[in-house]
């Protein structure tokens, strides 16, 4: 929750996360430059390069597409989760790399800057239709590696906290979720570039695995969250709406409900129901699936927290989260509709056996 | 069960997360282990060829500009070579070697070669010296005529082709191409057979005048018409007609 530009705290965890990160990357590096100098031993440094990095790049994007999803569906992968930027910073590096040596290689030392060569060197291939045949095969590659790469510039260069607060969460998660464009171009990247030269199945087929898996998994996330959406519509009675039955929500544990079309968080804090937005003011983590942890509801994606009693993140933090009154009738949870006003006090509804 | 509630900034994961992220990790190391061995297996091996980059040899010969630059190089026992030349980088026969059509020569350069076809990348200004003009016995030509012909491949620049660049053919290597073709280095055909085999043929256009062609035609199937002679271990094509094969759009 840091409120300016400062030096990120490094912890033991951070330190596992980017060692693990750091030796799933030298497993995979090593793999391909030793397989590759086996079956192609007249490969060179600069292919090598090239090749090795766009390939860890592909694989880390993948990866990073796919723990949100997951970690919606199961919160075994929270821990994947909490660190995400690093992978994100990583694969613009990787990325970084690849487009490089890849425009050096294959534009420097001409008689054309290579900046320039790289989106014109394609010269007439980008007309679509060419003699009235569809010239997609012919289609410059290299113009959508340049915007991937310049689209992971932007969100590496934006993930730190800082960024977030300066240019407001939705400007900047709007800007992040470009990692679907950024993926999206990858895709055709590769397939108007390597896939027109390498020969087989196996590229096109591990190309689209990764798209069904990406694909499938946000979907079974999404289905899961209109789940709770589309629950049926309960009781609604002076401002107040119906939600769960109060054992739904254990001690120290949250619960997502829906109020008012909108998803609520219940937290249950020594014997008192409380409620609040389930939109974390961070990066919109799912407030209601954390717990609450030393007498204050925490965040499952970065573990902010809030006091119960009155949204507010404990001082010297300044983050407020709404809140909302509710009371219990025949064992059930009712939620106002409406919001409190901020940092009011709202001491929660106690417990009473049943 | 409070226990297993992940929070990051905390030192120690639970012991029980620690345990299953642990397992996770274990999982994620098989399958970049599994992917990248695929991919890395699966790639077209890189076609042979040297590029002895940063080292330069010394060569002297009668140097020939036109239609296609090359270094005819006599030896004392009388055996003749052809060098095919480019300059540094992405370009042809440098400026400074230009001019001195039919005199003898001797520079340092470095060896790019493939089978038999040696080029000879001109990288050092300095080394380049006119000895004078050619002997008779250099000058008789050696050449041998084939006949004529029409061959259709792909359109490559030679010095990737010959041992700088893997891939340099096909479409990765397209943009390249075109550069390296603008820039000047000579053009070759890269004629298959039904057996796997290559060829590349130097293109050259008619009256010992270099080709003249679009280099928007680069890494494309063409169609060359025109008289073949080998040129020492070079086959070269004097072309009196080329064009984009059917197969290829404009
Ligand atoms: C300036 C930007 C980029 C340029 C100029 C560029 C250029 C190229 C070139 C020339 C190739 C063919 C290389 C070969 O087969 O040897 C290639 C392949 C590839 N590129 Fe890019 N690329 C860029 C950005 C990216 C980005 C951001 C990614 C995302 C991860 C990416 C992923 C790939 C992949 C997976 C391949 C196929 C494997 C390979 O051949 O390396 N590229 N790229
Ligand atoms: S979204 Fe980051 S802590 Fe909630």
């Amino acid at each position: 929750m840091s409120t300016t530009y400062r030096a990120i705290d490094w912890n033991r965890q951070k330190r596992v996360y980017d060692g693990t990160l750091g030796g799933l990357l030298a497993l995979g590096l090593g793999l391909f430059v030793g397989i590759s100098v086996l079956v192609s031993p007249n490969i060179t440094v600069e292919t090598l390069l090239i090749r090795g990095s766009s390939v860890s790049a592909l694989l880390l994007l993948h990866v990073i597409l796919c723990i949100g999803p997951l970690a919606r569906l199961n919160p075994r992968f929270l821990p994947l989760l909490y660190n995400r930027r690093h992978l994100g910073v990583t694969l613009f590096l990787l990325a970084l790399l690849h487009g490089a040596f890849a425009t050096v290689q294959f534009h420097a030392l001409g008689d054309e800057n290579p900046l320039v060569s790289v989106l014109t060197a394609y010269g007439r291939d980008y007309r679509v239709f060419a003699d009235g045949r569809i010239n997609l095969p012919h289609f410059p590659f290299e113009p959508f590696g340049v915007l991937a790469l310049f689209l992971f510039f932007l969100m590496a260069a934006t993930s730190h906290d800082f960024w977030l607060r300066n240019l407001g969460a939705s400007f900047w998660k709007a800007m992040h979720l470009g990692v679907y464009l950024a993926y999206g171009s990858v895709l055709v990247h590769v397939a108007l570039g390597v896939l027109q030269s390498e020969r087989g199945a196996i590229f096109p087929g591990l190309l689209a695995v990764g798209f069904v898996v990406v694909a499938g998994l946000h979907l079974a996330a999404a289905r899961k969250e209109t789940r709770i959406d589309r629950g049926k519509p309960l009781g609604e009675a002076d401002g107040y709406a119906e939600t769960c039955r109060v054992e739904d929500v254990a001690e120290g544990r949250g619960k997502v409900v829906l109020v008012a079309g909108q998803r609520i968080a219940l937290f249950r804090h020594q014997g008192r129901i409380h409620a609040t937005s389930n939109v974390c003011r961070h990066q919109g983590g799912p407030v209601g699936e954390g717990r609450i942890v030393d007498g204050c509801i925490t965040c499952p994606w970065h573990g902010w927290n809030y006091q119960p009693e009155d949204g507010c993140s404990p001082p010297p933090f300044t983050e407020v989260l709404e809140t909302y009154d509710t009371r219990i009738q025949d064992g059930r949870v009712w939620v106002r509709t409406i919001a409190n006003p901020p940092r009011q006090h709202c001491a929660g509804t106690a417990v009473t056996a049943t | 069960m409070k226990d297993d509630f992940y929070i990051g900034y905390q030192d120690q994961s639970p012991p029980s997360l620690a345990r299953s992220t642990r397992r996770l990790v274990v999982a994620l190391a098989m399958i970049v282990a599994g992917i990248t061995a695929l991919v890395a297996a699966r790639q077209s091996p890189a076609e042979p060829g040297t590029f002895e980059f940063g080292v330069k040899r010394s060569f002297e010969g009668v140097l020939q500009e036109n239609p296609l630059p090359m270094l005819r190089s006599v030896s004392p026992d009388g055996a003749v070579t052809n060098y095919l030349l480019v300059g540094a980088g992405k370009h042809g026969l440098p400026a400074f070697a230009r001019g001195h059509d039919g005199q003898r020569v001797r520079f340092q350069g470095t060896v790019i070669q493939k089978g038999p076809g040696v080029l000879v990348e001109l990288n050092d200004p300095e080394s380049f010296l006119v000895l004078g003009p050619s002997t008779a016995a250099e000058n008789r030509a050696a050449d041998k005529s084939i006949g004529e012909v029409v061959l259709t491949g792909e359109l490559v620049d030679t010095k990737c082709y010959f041992g700088v660049m893997r891939p340099a053919t096909g479409k990765v290597h397209r943009a390249c191409a075109v550069r390296c073709l603008s820039g000047g280095v000579p053009p070759g055909l890269l004629v298959r057979d039904d057996q796997g085999g290559a060829v590349v043929v130097l293109l050259s256009g008619p009256n010992a005048r270099p080709l003249r062609f679009d280099v928007a035609w680069a890494a494309r199937r063409v169609r060359a018409e025109g008289r073949l002679t080998w040129r020492g271990s070079f086959p070269c094509l004097e072309v009196v007609r080329l064009s984009l094969a059917d197969s290829e759009l404009p």
